[in-house]
C-alpha cells in the first residue's frame, strides 16, 4: 500500500515537471491523473489497489456514525420509560478477528452499538465479554456484530 | 431569538451538570463517581463552546481541545488506579 | 441566509442539550454502574458532537472562517469516548462492584 502511494506521488511530481508549474493545484491534478493511470494498471500490482481500502475505511466511518445515532435512540427509550424493566447481563462473544487494532476498533464499535458495552477482553484476544442493557436483545446484537462490523473491518484489513 | 435559545441551551447544560454533580457526590461506589466525572468533563467542553458563541469570539476554541484531552487522560488514570492501585507501573509484562 | 444558518445551528445545539439532559437523567435514574455507563458514554458523545457541529456552522457563517480545531475536537472525542467507557466498566468489574439485582447473566464470572 505504501509503495502504491509513493508511486502515485512520484507520478504527480512527474506531472509537475511536465507542466513546469510547481504549485499545489498542479500537484493535486497530477495526483488525480496518476490515480487514473494506476487504476488502469491495477491488475499488475501484487497488492490490492489502495483506493479500495480507502473506500472501505469511509464505509466503516459511516457505519460508526449510524450506530452512534441508533444507540442513542435505544438508550433514550430505556431511560425515559416510566418503569425500569430491562434485564441487564454480561455475555461472551467469540470474535474471528486476530490483530490488535482490529479488536480495538471492533470493541469501540460494540460500545457504540445499541445497548451493548465491552467489559473485558480475554487474555488470548479471542473472547469479548459484553454487557448488554437488555439480554433479550442479545441475538440481535450478536447478529449485527457478526454480519456488519466484522465484515466491514475485514474489508479494511484484508 | 438566537441569544435566547443560547441562554436556554446554557441552562440545560448547567442542569445536566447538576445531575452529574448529584451522582458525583452520592454515587455508592468509586466507579460511579468516575463515570460522573468523565461526563462532567464533556459537559465543560459544551459550556466552553456555547460561551464562545455567546461572546462571539473564536479565541476559546483551543480550550475545547485541551479539556477533551485532559478529561480523557483523567478518566484513563482513574480507571487504571482503581484496577491496579498504581497509575504508572514499572512491570510492563503483567 | 444568516437566519437559516442561525436556526440550523440553534437546532443542532438544542438537540445536543436534550441529549445531555437525557444522559444526566439516566445517570441519576439507572440502578448500577454498568447501566449508568451506557447512558453516560453514549448520549454525552452524540450530544457534544451535535453542539460542536452547531458551533462550527455558526463560526463558519458569521466570521466565514472554517475552524479546524473544532473538527479536530469532534474527531478526538469520537475516538476516545468509547475507550473511556470501556476502561471505567472494566475497572468497575475488577474492583468488584456488584451488578444490579435483576441482572440475569454473567458469563465473565464463570470463565475466571
Amino acid at each position: 500500500m505504501s509503495f502504491q502511494i509513493l508511486l502515485n506521488v512520484f507520478l504527480a511530481v512527474i506531472w509537475m515537471f511536465l507542466k513546469n508549474e510547481f504549485n499545489g493545484s498542479t500537484f493535486i491534478i497530477g495526483y488525480v491523473l496518476g490515480l487514473g493511470i494506476m487504476f488502469v494498471f491495477r491488475h499488475f500490482f501484487t497488492e490490492r489497489f489502495y483506493l479500495n481500502r480507502v473506500k472501505a475505511v469511509i464505509q466503516l466511518t459511516l457505519i460508526f456514525a449510524r450506530e452512534l445515532i441508533l444507540s442513542n435512540v435505544s438508550v433514550l427509550k430505556v431511560v425515559l420509560k416510566p418503569k425500569l424493566d430491562m434485564r441487564p447481563g454480561i455475555f461472551a462473544f467469540e470474535t474471528v478477528l486476530t490483530k490488535d487494532w482490529e479488536i480495538t476498533i471492533l470493541s469501540n464499535l460494540i460500545t457504540l452499538t445499541p445497548g451493548t458495552l465491552v467489559v473485558e477482553v480475554s487474555e488470548d484476544n479471542r473472547i469479548l465479554y459484553i454487557h448488554a442493557m437488555d439480554i433479550a436483545d442479545k441475538e440481535e446484537a450478536v447478529d449485527s456484530i457478526k454480519n456488519t462490523f466484522e465484515k466491514a473491518i475485514m474489508e479494511v484489513s484484508k | 431569538m438566537f441569544d435566547l435559545l443560547l441562554k436556554i441551551a446554557l441552562l440545560g447544560v448547567s442542569l445536566s451538570m447538576i445531575g452529574f454533580l448529584y451522582r458525583l457526590i452520592k454515587g455508592p461506589s468509586v466507579p460511579d463517581r468516575v463515570v460522573a466525572l468523565d461526563a462532567m468533563g464533556i459537559n465543560l467542553i459544551a459550556i466552553v463552546a456555547l460561551a464562545s458563541i455567546v461572546m462571539d469570539t473564536s479565541a476559546y476554541l483551543e480550550a475545547i481541545l485541551l479539556l477533551g484531552i485532559l478529561s480523557f487522560i483523567g478518566t484513563v488514570a482513574f480507571a487504571k488506579f482503581l484496577e491496579k492501585g498504581e497509575i504508572i507501573e514499572n512491570d510492563r509484562n503483567r | 441566509m444568516i437566519e437559516i444558518v442561525e436556526i440550523l445551528s440553534a437546532g443542532f445545539i438544542l438537540i445536543g442539550v436534550f441529549l445531555f439532559l437525557v444522559s444526566a437523567f439516566g445517570v441519576i435514574r439507572l440502578p448500577d454502574v454498568y447501566t449508568r455507563n451506557h447512558a453516560a458514554s453514549k448520549s454525552s458523545t452524540l450530544g457534544i458532537m451535535f453542539i460542536l457541529i452547531g458551533t462550527l456552522l455558526y463560526f463558519y457563517y458569521k466570521h466565514s472562517h472554517f475552524d479546524f480545531r473544532v473538527v479536530l475536537a469532534i474527531f478526538f472525542i469520537f475516538m476516545t469516548s468509547p475507550v473511556a467507557g470501556h476502561l471505567i466498566n472494566r475497572s468497575a468489574y475488577h474492583s468488584g462492584v456488584k451488578m444490579w439485582d435483576k441482572s440475569v447473566q454473567d458469563d465473565l464470572k464463570k470463565n475466571r
